[in-house]
């Protein structure tokens, strides 16, 4: 009952992936043809040109014939099964007929895509970029989290704020500022911009995982502490192996975004077509003047299928685990 | 683990209780500013100095393709925020939508998230795959999902509008008004995280809970009110946050679903956009600046008073200090 | 104490470090030339860049070129961005007069270098060059390939309808003997809108919710000056520097709108325009729009869909007949740090790499025999016998004022003006003279601020 209620509202919640995937599977013609499913009409060679072939009504019985020549009110077509009588005046409005239609899926399309922008490689800058920047963010958000989980530090509210503060800043207001500086240090045009930066704590991170930690007891820490731990020990020997659902989880949601980070890749690696990623490479089938939806969605379901897959499987660990307690004051 | 491994724990052990707190304290506090430094140092170097920087921006005339000619105007930017109409009108426009969209950012994700968390509900992975899809989509994907979708002429939304109930469906992106419904379609399409940490927190509710008040005859709208609610209180709250500062950042859809002009009739005329359009489309980055640090100031307040509001609906169960 | 300094120490020299600049002395000169502006996203555009970068490489040692690709949505943002970091990129191009409007007072008067150089300038016409001298500026450009508008059309739709295809040589009238007029272009427009039924605009059936076909687009000209030159050329400033709206502009805002939104429409508006049955915003390439408005540089996009098209020329409005002209070129930032080098470059795009560059951006070159290979060239593509004199001809009907000239506070008044515009294509039910009213307030609220 409850699947099936679910089912229904997935439905809706996904017509708009199913469009996704139909206009991915139709080349533009059928596009602009507008039926819901990948089809084209039947069609019939004669004198060496397909003609779309039509219901026609003829004496009160429906006959397949293609269309030849078109009219206002009254056109040519050519009967299938008799060819040689030549073209058949037919008066009436073709518009008003119905074509006899066929599937006509355009695979071809995740090939083309898949060639025109050299995707295996786009799928490695962006794998390379997600990854190494994904190990960043980890390292260096589970130590800010922890510290400010755990240690007593002077003003620890207040630079709590400023963190959380720093992603409310339009980034577009300090890109020129960041960016120049990242042309002084000659980063432009490098992948350096998009990584190092992960391994400086993100403030996204940083909130998620400092919940998780003071949500766990103290307890555990200071029977380790007794035994002589240090602080780093504590931290890889009590805190994380308590928080893998968390980790994974800022990890996948780390992953998800630079997967499809658009701005930043752009900018910082104008020009420089072999380095990027699929989310601005994918740009290639949208020039203004001459844009190409299908490769687009071919495009976007081929980038997709790897964080579906991720996700789909890391659920069991990490369904667990995002949990988010006791934020302070 | 080998005490040996850390002197500072022997050295500490060696010294007289006082002394000992003290300087344990003291180590911590030490050890606490290691473990920050990572932050400290990419704030310093990533954020600090763009942010100090476009902070000088607001004195001055910058124009970004002329850099060279940018002088100190004193206070110029700050008086034109008073006599700057579309400042008004983008203000207005962020504010309306966010009465609606905030509530939706919190109601939507936490019905899915009851929804997938049904103890009767088969294929559960399969269900929270397909529920989080979306947010994987890349956003140009996306623009041209719902140009299409939602097209008045030939869209599946009004082709179904059409034919299940015979309704002519509006001009979703060209309407003045009906933008904003597509607009809160699109962002309801990216809501997989948001729904995701609700569902996980809504796993850790003890089960013993529930049963408790089913025996105590309470009703399945009652037991969510009284225990789940309460109990994920902290993750609304997270991501309460979060959308709130989603809000004042709002920008990307609107600026590419509409070129970023704020049509149809400036509608679409968010701070943000206003605030690009003006330091990079006008060239001004000089009040592009100023308008970035006043949304800042806007934005932090609203933070810092959902902060305080928290002590007052939000339920910690782990807290201790 | 001092292990708790320590992070700050790093920080400090973090900081310091940052700000020395790494670049050391390059040999050869790297030399960048930005794209995106104008023409130069397309495959077989960027291709046949990417040749020429090649090309210039292997023969000149002392300049290393690279070439930098923008998404026209993001272009002007991006390079704006990149000149307020002082990584400004060298050549700029292909650009229309918009795009130079846009970074005015930016780019470096040419003529120093060719006096110095003694670069031979008579390989052009005098007039040509003179087209690129800006009062004030100097000469910002060299010249390059022009791009006439005209008419193009859809035989099989004409075919279908038993209409005689538009005229193909100034001056001459329509088949049925009428002048070729805006008023006839209109008439035939509404004969070639049709809806699903069959029905076309003037039938008493017809349908306006259901077009399936539709018979005029102005397309890509998404400004008020742009389309309402088809009427004439025009100025949105007066002598004295004021706001104006020309009274033929303000005619011709009323017939598109009465073209799209009127009773028998034959024009697509926005949502019809962005629609899948018109290609998602390239009309014509989807084989359901009769004629369409625009440029020569249209050869690049016609897709599929249309193999059946061919040219003709504009219709004219009270006598005249407009055909709005687009002159993109080449242009150097005056912030480059190579200025010999960038010229260098330059005419070397303008001249060596301009047949190749021609050829793709559909530009016309500007002499008859290079005219001859380029339209020969796009033979090869499109087989089925395109009429190019309509386009030679075209060439001798320019906009003067350019509708692309500039304007006081120019980002801001094209802003507007091209806002005016989206409201028009966009809006059902608009009083469009009362909003023209409001445009000529604002825009000229908008020049008194540079006052």
């Amino acid at each position: 009952m409850i699947t099936l209620f679910t089912t229904l509202i997935v439905i809706g919640y996904l017509s708009p992936f199913a469009y996704m995937t139909v206009t991915s599977l139709k080349d533009k013609t059928q596009i602009v043809e507008g039926s819901i499913l990948p089809q084209s009409p039947r069609t019939f060679v004669y004198e060496d040109e397909a003609l779309p072939i039509y219901n026609v009504p003829v004496d009160g019985e429906m006959k397949q014939w293609a269309l030849f020549k078109k009219g206002r009110e009254s056109s040519q077509f050519i009967d299938p099964e008799n060819p040689a009588a030549g073209p058949i005046e037919w008066q009436g409005r073709w518009r008003q007929l119905e074509t006899a239609m066929e599937m006509d899926i355009r695979w071809g399309n995740f090939e083309t895509a898949w060639t025109e922008i050299e995707f295996p490689r786009l799928l490695f800058n962006t794998l390379f970029i997600a990854v190494v920047g994904l190990i960043g963010t980890l390292l260096s958000s589970i130590c800010v989290a922890y510290a400010f989980a755990r240690f007593p530090i002077p003003a620890k509210n207040m630079l709590f704020l400023i963190l959380v503060g720093t992603i409310v800043l339009p980034r577009q207001v300090t890109l020129v500022p960041t960016y120049a500086f990242f042309s002084q240090i000659n980063w432009t045009g490098t992948w350096l911009p998009l990584i190092v930066p992960h391994f400086f704590a993100n403030a996204y991170n940083v909130f998620l995982l400092r919940q998780f930690f003071r949500q766990l007891p103290r307890e555990l820490d200071e029977a380790a502490m007794i035994d002589g731990a240090g602080p780093f020990r504590i931290l890889i020997s009590v805190i994380i192996p308590q928080s893998y659902p968390a980790i994974v989880a800022v990890a996948l949601f780390h992953f998800v975004f630079a997967w499809n980070d658009y701005f930043e890749p752009l900018i910082y690696l104008l020009g420089k077509r072999d380095l990027l990623p699929i989310s601005v490479g994918i740009q290639e089938f949208n020039f203004v003047y001459d844009q190409q939806p299908h490769l687009i969605q071919a495009t976007a379901i081929m980038g997709l299928a790897l964080p579906v897959i991720l996700f789909f499987f890391s659920q069991r660990v990490f369904m667990r685990g995002i949990v988010v307690t006791g934020v302070d004051k | 683990m080998a005490a040996t491994d850390k002197p500072q724990a022997l050295y500490a052990a060696a010294q007289p209780a006082k002394a000992k707190k003290m300087s344990l304290e003291r180590s911590q506090q030490r050890w606490g500013w290691v473990f920050l430094s990572p932050w400290i140092i990419g704030f310093i170097a990533f954020t600090l100095i763009p942010m100090t920087a476009s902070f000088i921006f607001t004195f001055t005339n910058l124009k970004l393709a002329d850099p060279g000619a940018t002088e100190f105007i004193g206070l110029d930017n700050y008086r034109k925020l008073f006599n700057d109409p579309d400042l008004k009108t983008s203000l207005w426009v962020t504010l309306r939508f966010a009465v609606v969209a905030l509530p939706l950012s919190i109601v939507i994700p936490l019905s899915m998230a009851t929804l997938l968390n049904a103890k009767n509900l088969w294929a559960k992975r399969l269900f929270r795959t397909l529920f989080y899809m979306p947010y994987m989509v890349p956003l140009i994907s996306v623009i041209y999902i719902f140009n299409g979708f939602l097209n008045a002429n030939t869209g599946w939304l009004n082709m179904f509008l059409d034919s299940a109930f015979g309704i002519k469906g509006p001009d979703w992106l060209f309407d003045p008004f009906w933008i904003y419904p597509a607009l809160f379609i699109i962002g309801i399409w990216g809501t997989g995280n948001a729904m995701l940490t609700m569902l996980a927190s809504m796993q850790t509710v003890p089960t013993e809970l529930y049963e408790a008040a089913r025996v105590d005859g309470a009703d399945s709208l009652l037991i969510f009110r009284k225990i789940t609610l309460p109990l994920i209180s902290p993750v609304i709250f997270y991501n309460l946050v979060l959308s709130l500062i989603g809000l004042f950042r709002y920008f990307e859809i609107p600026y590419v679903i509409k070129r970023g002009t704020g049509d149809p009739g400036n509608a679409t005329l968010f701070y943000n956009i206003h605030f690009f359009r003006t330091a990079f489309r006008f060239q001004d980055m000089g009040y592009g600046a100023t308008l970035a640090w006043l949304i800042f100031l806007i934005a932090m307040i609203a933070t810092v008073l959902v902060f305080a509001s928290a002590k007052y609906w939000v339920f910690y169960a782990g807290d201790r200090d | 104490m001092s292990k708790r300094s320590l992070p700050f120490l790093l920080i400090v020299a973090l900081v310091v470090a940052s700000f020395v600049p790494l670049t050391t002395a390059q040999e050869p000169v790297t030399i960048t030339w930005f794209v995106g502006l104008g023409a130069g996203g397309q495959p077989e555009q960027i291709e046949a860049q990417n040749a020429v970068v090649e090309a210039f490489n292997a023969s000149h040692d002392d300049i290393e070129l690279e070439i930098v690709i923008a998404d026209n949505d993001v272009a002007y943002d991006t390079l704006s961005t990149l000149i307020a970091s002082g990584d400004a990129p060298d050549i700029i191009g292909p650009v229309g007069i918009r795009g130079s409007n846009a970074y005015s007072g930016q780019w470096l008067d040419l003529q120093p270098i060719i006096d110095e150089t003694g670069f031979d300038l008579s390989i052009w016409d005098q007039a040509l060059v003179d087209f690129y001298r800006v009062e004030g500026e100097g000469l910002i450009g060299l010249p390059f390939g022009i791009f006439p508008s005209f008419l193009y059309f859809n035989r099989d739709l004409f075919d279908e309808a038993g209409l005689d295809y538009p005229p193909q040589a100034f001056g001459e009238p329509y088949a049925d003997g009428d002048e070729w007029t805006i008023e006839k272009l209109a008439e035939l427009g509404r004969l070639l809108t049709v809806d699903e039924n069959g029905n076309d605009a003037t039938s008493a059936e017809f349908d306006k919710d259901a077009i399936v076909q539709y018979g005029f687009v102005s397309q890509w000209h998404n400004d008020l000056r742009a389309n309402a030159t088809l009427f004439g050329a025009g100025n949105l400033v007066d002598e004295e520097g004021n706001a104006q709206i020309p009274e033929h502009w303000r005619e011709a805002a009323n017939w598109y709108y009465e073209g799209m939104w009127g009773d028998q429409p034959f024009m697509p508006n926005d949502p019809a325009a962005g629609s899948d049955l018109l290609a998602a915003g390239n009309p014509f390439s989807s084989g359901n729009v009769a004629m369409a408005y625009t440029h020569l540089w249209y050869t690049c996009c016609l897709g599929d869909a249309a193999e059946s098209w061919d040219i003709g020329v504009l219709p004219s409005y009270n006598g005249t007949t407009t055909a709005k002209l687009h002159a993109d070129t080449f242009r150097i930032l005056a912030a480059t740090e190579h200025p010999q080098e960038a010229f260098e470059v330059l005419t070397y795009l303008v001249t060596e790499a301009a047949p190749s560059l021609l050829q793709v951006y559909g530009g016309m070159p500007t002499d008859a025999a290079a005219q001859e290979a380029f339209f020969a060239g796009l033979d090869e593509t499109y087989t089925q016998g395109v009429n190019w004199q309509v386009a030679v001809d075209s060439a001798q009907y320019p906009d003067n004022p350019s509708h692309e000239g500039n304007m006081p506070n120019f980002n801001k008044a094209d802003e507007r003006q091209a806002a005016f515009w989206s409201l028009l294509i966009g809006t059902e039910g608009l009083d469009v003279n009362a909003e023209l009213d409001t445009l000529q307030a604002d825009l000229q609220a908008i020049f008194d601020e540079v006052e």
